[in-house]
C-alpha cells in the first residue's frame, strides 16, 4: 500500500481565499512538500487550524482537517493526538490565533508536550478583519484600531515557548521554501510539541514588515559559530536580543510526551472496542455497598 | 414514636470532620435496610464557616429532604441558632456542651435538648478531641436505636485504612457516647429505627453515578476544569478511565476542556466534560462548533446557584434556559435531566448513545442537591447497557471523492468517518459547508444544511428518555418538575393523597428537544398545573408556555434560596389552591 506520494497528493481542490503574494502560500507549499518527503498518509494525518487568514490553511491540505473556533486549535490538536496517538497531528494558526485569543492554550500546550507540530504564520497584523494590530505588531504600528500607534509591546512567542518548557523551537521565513520545508520536517519528526513560527508577510495590510524588510532583518542561527540548539541559555539569548530576527532550529530537547506520560504503551484509544462490555464494569459498584 | 423515618443534621464548622461521620451514619442507615438521601450544605471554603450535612432515612425510595429536621447534632451554638426553626416539633438536639452553654433564646419548648460534652468526652476518655464526631454517633445511635453490630462493622471498615489504633479509638468513642446517654438521660428521643434487610443495593453520590455511567457507555476521554459541584466527575474518571485504556486531562480552562472534548470526538472517541454554570458559559461558543461539525459530545452540567460566582456550593435550577438557548446561531442539541442517582447512571449512558447516534452535543443536567447527594439505589444493571455507535464508518469501504461526510439524509444523520479511516478524509469547518465539508455561503446549500442538521431533533424523538408519570394519573391537580425535585414532590404527593388530595406528577427527563406531546397529554383535563423548580423566573414554566401555549391554570412553585425543597413547601401551595377551589365550589 506504500505508494510514494508527492506534494501534489496533499493538495485539495478547494480554491484559495488568500491574496496573491500572501506569505501563507509558501507555508502550504512547504507543508505539502514536507508531508510528501516524510511519507505521511492523508488518512493518518490530522490537520487542525483556528480562525483568521491562517486558519484557512486546513482546507488546502488533504487530510482529516479541522477548522475550529478562534484560538482553540491547540486543545483540539492535543486531544486528537491523545485520542489516536498513531496519527500525525499538525496544528496551524496565525499570530492573533496563537498569541492573542489562544495565548493561554499556547503556553499549556507547550508545557504538556504532546507530539504535535504547531505552525504559527506570523504576519504581524490581523488580515482577515482588514489590518488591525496584532500581538506581534511593532510598538507604534498604526492601524484602524491603533490610529495613534500601537501602544502594546510585541510578544515574543518563541521566548514564551522556551520559558514554558518548549522542546522544539524553530523559525522560518516564507520566502525561503527549502529551509522552511526542512524545519517542518524536523518539527514533525520531533517527538514532542514542536513549534515552527514562520514570518509570513501580509502583502495587503502590513506595509512595514514586507518581504524586503524581512530579507534585510533576518539571519540564520547556523551562521553563529558553534551554535548548539541544545543550549537553553544561548537559545534564550538569541531569541531575546535586539536586532535581527533569528531563523532556524533555535532550541531542541527531548522530554517525555503527554501521550507517553498518560497512555504509555497502551493502544490508541480510538481503536478500543467499547461495544463489548468490560467484565470489570460490574465490580466497580462493590465499593458502594 | 416515629419509626424508621428520620432526618439527622450535623451542624458545625467546615473542616471539623463531620463529613466522614455523616457518610458513616448514611452507611449505617443503609445497612439497616433503610432508604437514604444525603444533602451537603457547605460554605464555599475549606475551613471554618457554618456547615451542615443532612442525612435522611426512611422506608420509601428516592427520598429528598424531609419537612423538618428531626435530630440536630450541634457542635456549636451557632448551629442551634441557625437551624432551631427548622426542627420538627417533638424533635431533639444533641448539643456539644463542652465549651458553650445553651441560651434561653435558642431553646424551644417542643424540642428536647440532650446536652452532652462531646469534645470533653473525646478528650478526657478517648484522649483525642478529634473523635467528638464519633462520640456524637454513639449518642445518636443509642437514642434512635441504631444497630450496634452494624455501627461497629461500619466504623471498622471506614477507618480500616488508618489502622487498628484508629479503629479502636473510634469504637471506644462510640461506646463512650452511648454510655453517657445511659448514665445521664431517661428522656426517650421519640424515634426508633428497626433493622431490616439490605439486599442488593448501593449507596452512591449522583456525580459518581454519572461518571460510572459514562465509563460503562464507553467514554474514554474526559477533559475538565475543576469547578464545584462538578469536580467529582472529573476525579472519578481520572481514577477509573486509565484502567480501561482512557485518558483524563485537567485543562487550563473550560475553553480548552470543551475544545479537547470536541477534538477527541472528531477522532472517534466517546468524550465528555463536566462543569457548572460559569464553565458552561465559557463553553458556549465551542458547543455551537460541535453542533455544526456534527461531532458527538456529552457535557455534564452540575448546576449551582448563579449568576456569576453566585453560591457555588448551593443548589439551583437556573441554568435551563442557558443550556437550551445559549449560543449564537442554531444547532440541534439535547438536554436530559435525571431525577435520582439511579437515573444519573442510566441517563448518562443514554446521553452517549444519543450523542453518537445523532452526532449532536448532549447535556446531562444535574444539580447540587442531586449530584453531590448520596442515595440508596438498586444495584446497577451494567450488563443491560448497550453501546450504539450509530453511523460510524469502520469498514474501510469509503472511496475518497465519493464520500460525503455531511451527506443530506432523511434522518439528518450522515456517515461519520474518523481519522485513520481509508478514503474518509474531509474538512470539518466551523464555517457553513457543503456535504463534502467545503466552505460555502451558497444560499440554497445553507437552507438544505440547516434543515438537515435540525431534522435530527425530530428523528431522535424515539430515543429520547420518556418522562415518568407518577401518582394518580386521573387526578385533577397536575405537578410538573425535574431533577432533584422528584424526591420532595413524590413525598408531597403521598401525603396530599392521604389528606384526600390526589395529584399526578410529570417528572420530565428530556427537556430539549421539548417533549411537547408528552406535556400536552399529561396536562389534558387538569384543573391546576403546578410547575415546581428552583429558580426565580420559573424557567420551566415559561418554557412550557413558550411551546405549549398559554395555560391560565398553570402556576409556578419556586424556591431560590440555595436549598432544595422540603415536601411541606410544595404541599402548602397545592393545598392552598385546593382549598380555594373547594371554597368556590361551596
Amino acid at each position: 500500500m506504500a505508494t510514494t506520494l508527492t506534494a501534489k497528493d496533499f493538495a485539495t481542490t478547494t480554491p484559495s481565499w488568500w491574496c496573491p503574494g500572501c506569505g501563507d502560500f509558501g507555508v502550504i507549499a512547504s507543508l505539502k512538500q514536507a508531508a510528501a518527503d516524510m511519507g505521511l498518509e492523508p488518512k493518518n494525518t490530522a490537520f487542525i487550524s483556528g480562525i483568521g487568514c491562517s486558519g484557512k490553511i486546513s482546507g488546502y491540505f488533504h487530510s482529516y482537517a479541522f477548522h475550529g473556533v478562534h484560538g482553540r486549535a491547540l486543545p483540539v490538536a492535543t486531544a486528537v493526538k491523545l485520542a489516536n496517538k498513531d496519527l500525525t497531528v499538525i496544528a496551524a494558526g496565525g499570530d492573533g490565533d496563537g498569541y492573542a485569543i489562544g495565548a493561554g492554550h499556547f503556553m499549556h500546550a507547550v508545557r504538556r508536550n504532546p507530539d504535535v507540530t504547531y505552525i504559527v504564520m506570523d504576519n504581524q497584523t490581523y488580515g482577515l478583519t482588514k489590518g488591525q494590530s496584532s500581538p506581534t505588531s511593532a510598538l507604534g504600528y498604526v492601524t484602524g484600531t491603533s490610529p495613534a500607534g500601537n501602544p502594546d509591546a510585541p510578544i515574543n512567542g518563541l521566548a514564551v515557548a522556551l520559558a514554558a518548557g518548549g522542546t522544539f523551537i524553530a523559525r522560518g521565513f516564507s520566502s525561503e521554501p527549502k529551509a522552511m520545508t526542512e524545519l517542518i520536517k524536523a518539527a514533525i519528526a520531533h517527538p514532542g510539541f514542536a513549534i515552527v513560527e514562520i514570518m509570513s508577510p501580509c502583502v495587503t495590510f502590513n506595509k512595514v514588515n514586507t518581504y524586503k524588510w524581512f530579507k534585510e532583518n533576518v539571519y540564520h542561527v547556523t551562521d553563529i559559530p558553534d551554535y548548539d540548539p541544545r543550549d537553553r541559555a544561548k537559545a534564550f539569548d538569541v531569541l531575546t536580543q535586539a536586532g535581527k530576527i533569528p531563523l532556524g532550529i533555535i532550541y531542541t530537547e527531548i522530554r517525555p510526551t503527554l501521550e507517553a506520560l498518560t497512555i504509555k504503551d497502551a493502544p490508541a484509544i480510538a481503536g478500543l472496542d467499547i461495544e463489548t462490555a468490560d467484565a470489570r464494569y460490574a465490580g466497580i459498584q462493590e465499593a458502594y455497598r | 414514636m416515629i419509626v424508621n423515618d428520620i432526618e439527622v443534621m450535623f451542624g458545625g464548622q467546615a473542616g471539623d470532620g463531620s463529613l466522614t461521620t455523616g457518610d458513616l451514619i448514611a452507611g449505617v442507615f443503609k445497612h439497616m435496610g433503610l432508604e437514604v438521601y444525603t444533602y451537603k450544605d457547605f460554605p464555599s471554603r475549606i475551613r471554618g464557616g457554618h456547615t451542615n450535612y443532612v442525612i435522611r432515612a426512611g422506608t420509601t425510595p428516592n427520598l429528598g429532604m424531609a419537612d423538618f429536621v428531626d435530630c440536630l447534632v450541634a457542635f456549636d451554638l451557632e448551629a442551634v441558632e441557625v437551624h432551631i426553626d427548622e426542627m420538627r416539633p417533638g424533635g431533639f438536639v444533641i448539643f456539644d456542651s463542652s465549651q458553650e452553654k445553651l441560651t434561653d433564646a435558642v431553646r424551644r419548648p417542643d424540642v428536647f435538648f440532650y446536652e452532652v460534652p462531646l469534645a470533653k468526652i473525646a478528650k478526657d476518655e478517648i484522649g483525642l478531641e478529634l473523635v467528638r464526631n464519633t462520640v456524637s454517633l454513639g449518642v445518636l445511635g443509642r437514642l434512635v436505636g441504631m444497630d450496634r453490630e452494624i455501627v461497629l462493622r461500619d466504623v471498622t471498615s471506614v477507618y480500616k485504612r488508618k489502622g487498628e489504633k484508629i479503629i479502636d479509638l473510634n469504637i471506644r468513642a462510640i461506646e463512650a457516647g452511648a454510655k453517657y446517654v445511659d448514665d445521664h438521660f431517661d428522656h426517650p428521643s421519640g424515634y426508633e429505627l428497626t433493622t431490616g434487610v439490605d439486599r442488593d443495593r448501593l449507596i452512591m453520590m449522583g456525580n459518581d453515578a454519572i461518571a460510572y455511567g459514562a465509563l460503562v457507555a464507553g467514554c474514554r476521554f474526559m477533559a475538565g476544569y475543576p469547578i464545584t459541584p462538578a469536580t467529582d466527575v472529573l476525579e472519578w474518571m481520572a481514577k477509573y478511565a486509565p484502567k480501561y485504556g482512557g485518558v483524563v486531562i485537567q485543562a487550563e480552562d473550560e475553553l480548552a476542556a470543551i475544545n479537547m472534548v470536541i477534538g477527541a470526538g472528531f477522532a472517534g472517541v466517546r468524550a465528555m466534560t463536566s462543569t457548572s454554570g460559569p464553565g458552561q458559559a465559557l463553553m458556549t461558543e465551542a458547543i455551537g462548533l460541535a453542533g455544526v461539525l456534527e461531532i458527538p459530545i456529552v457535557v455534564i452540567e452540575c448546576a449551582r446557584a448563579g449568576p456569576s460566582t453566585g453560591m457555588p456550593t448551593k443548589t439551583e435550577q437556573s441554568n435551563l434556559n442557558h443550556l437550551i438557548f445559549s449560543g449564537h446561531g442554531e444547532i440541534p442539541r439535547v438536554v436530559i435531566a435525571p431525577g435520582t442517582v439511579e437515573e444519573s447512571f442510566y441517563l448518562t449512558v443514554t446521553a452517549f448513545n444519543i450523542a453518537e447516534k445523532y452526532q449532536v452535543p448532549v447535556f446531562v443536567l444535574s444539580e447540587q442537591a442531586l449530584c453531590q447527594s448520596k442515595a440508596t439505589l438498586p444495584s446497577l444493571d451494567v450488563a443491560a447497557v448497550t453501546v450504539d455507535r450509530g453511523k460510524l464508518e469502520r469498514n474501510g469501504h469509503l472511496k475518497f471523492g465519493e464520500y460525503r461526510r455531511f451527506a443530506f439524509t432523511e434522518d439528518g444523520v450522515s456517515p461519520r468517518a474518523v481519522p485513520g479511516t481509508e478514503g474518509g478524509m474531509y474538512l470539518a469547518p466551523g464555517s457553513e459547508h457543503n456535504d463534502r465539508g467545503v466552505i460555502t455561503e451558497n444560499a440554497g446549500n445553507r437552507e438544505k444544511m440547516m434543515e438537515k442538521r435540525m431534522r435530527k431533533l425530530e428523528s431522535m424523538r424515539p430515543d429520547l428518555p420518556k418522562a415518568n408519570v407518577l401518582g394518580d394519573t386521573t387526578a385533577e391537580i397536575a405537578i410538573i418538575g425535574y431533577g432533584s425535585n422528584r424526591g420532595p414532590i413524590v413525598e408531597a404527593q403521598d401525603r396530599l393523597a392521604s389528606d384526600g388530595i390526589p395529584t399526578r406528577f410529570l417528572q420530565m427527563r428530556t427537556l430539549w428537544p421539548f417533549p411537547e406531546e408528552e406535556v400536552r397529554a399529561f396536562i389534558k383535563g387538569a384543573s391546576d398545573v403546578f410547575v415546581v423548580e428552583n429558580n426565580f423566573t420559573g424557567q420551566l414554566e415559561r418554557l412550557i408556555r413558550y411551546v405549549v401555549g398559554p395555560l391560565p391554570h398553570m402556576r409556578s412553585v419556586l424556591k431560590y434560596n440555595g436549598k432544595p425543597f422540603r415536601p411541606i413547601e410544595i404541599m402548602e401551595q397545592i393545598r392552598a389552591v385546593g382549598a380555594a377551589r373547594r371554597a368556590l365550589e361551596v
